[in-house]
């Protein structure tokens, strides 16, 4: 138990809390799926009680449920038009769920949702789904047009599509390994320097004395976090905005 | 953007353009027996895509579809 107190990867692991095993599937209920449930949990109820009270002079809880709605309806009219308003509630709710996620994370000895690449590529395979099945119902085969840039000499056609082809599956991984690794990345070394605060302190007074510098460190890195957790969420949706836009209009 | 920000945007953009070509060529091989042909073609093919999708993240080059010139706002 002591070496977990340093140990950087020890946060990321999964423990079951309520075992499941159906026919040699492991379906347990891990803590990764309990902070799932809290994020969900967290989110819905910021925006309910954000909005049981509505005035027209806004509370601060409700101006700041305002806020996130100006906030995505911007991005997404900004970046896939007017139209693009029937994707909402998608890109909202992901954009919720991952803020929370992230958020929730940087408490202690809360598990970071958003720190495993299953669950971002979960994600990312969710958007990049409905970009391709709206694409086709919407646009048939005329869809496939994206993947054809204008003004292409035919000889260099079969390898420009290639590439592009190959450039729009590599979306979902760029979009999920963004995420993951930008929270794994932060957590790991926000670990290591409070680990370092922890072990420089067993050496005595000049060891508490240099403790303060990654003790400072780790402030600072804190407030980075938490800066890193809103910009991520919001990558993820502007990404997502523009993913959708392909979808509503390929080859404008 | 934070210069991490933006190291972890690139970064990631370049490894899922080679992740898939390398992911492709693996499977056509798998199923064709062809290797390695079909990893060494779609490898390079994957590092094309890779370089495109850098290129394309930092504005530099057209997006999706609409070839030509690159977006107006590009080149910060």
């Amino acid at each position: 138990m002591a070496a977990d107190k340093v140990d950087p990867i020890h946060q990321f692991q999964l423990h079951p809390i309520i075992p499941i095993h159906i026919g040699g599937l492991d379906l347990s209920f891990t803590n990764s799926g309990l902070f799932m449930a809290v994020v969900v949990i967290v989110a819905s109820a910021f925006l309910y009680f954000a909005t049981s009270n509505r005035a027209l002079i806004p509370s601060r809880l409700q101006s700041l449920a305002e806020m996130a709605y100006e906030f995505i309806a911007k991005m997404l009219r900004d970046s896939a038009g007017t139209q693009g308003m029937k994707f909402f509630p998608l890109v909202f709710s992901l954009f919720m769920f991952v803020l929370v996620a992230n958020l929730l994370g940087l408490f202690p000895y809360f598990f970071t949702v958003t720190s495993h690449i299953i669950v971002t590529f979960a994600l990312a395979i969710l958007v990049i789904g409905t970009v391709i099945v709206y694409g086709f119902m919407k646009h048939g085969f005329k869809f496939l047009k994206l993947f054809v840039p204008h003004g292409i000499p035919m000889v260099l056609l079969p390898l420009v599509v290639a590439i592009e082809i190959i450039s729009f599956l590599s979306r979902p991984i760029s979009l999920s390994v963004r995420l993951f690794a930008n929270m794994l990345a932060g957590h790991i070394t926000l670990k290591v320097f409070s680990g370092f605060v922890v072990s420089l302190s067993a050496f005595g007074f000049v060891g508490v004395a240099g403790a303060v510098l990654p003790l400072a460190m780790a402030v600072a890195l804190t407030a980075l976090e938490f800066l890193v957790a809103f910009l991520q969420a919001y990558v993820f949706a502007v990404l997502t905005c523009m993913y959708l836009n392909d979808a509503l209009h390929p080859g404008h | 953007m934070t210069g991490v920000g933006t190291a972890f945007k690139v970064s990631s953009e370049f490894i899922a353009g080679i992740a898939v070509g390398v992911g492709i060529g693996w499977v056509i091989d798998r199923w064709a027996g062809t290797s390695p042909w079909g990893l060494i073609v779609f490898l390079m093919l994957g590092f094309g895509a890779a370089v495109l999708n850098v290129l394309r993240s930092v504005g530099r080059v057209a997006e999706f579809g609409q070839g030509g010139k690159p977006p107006p706002d590009s080149g910060q």
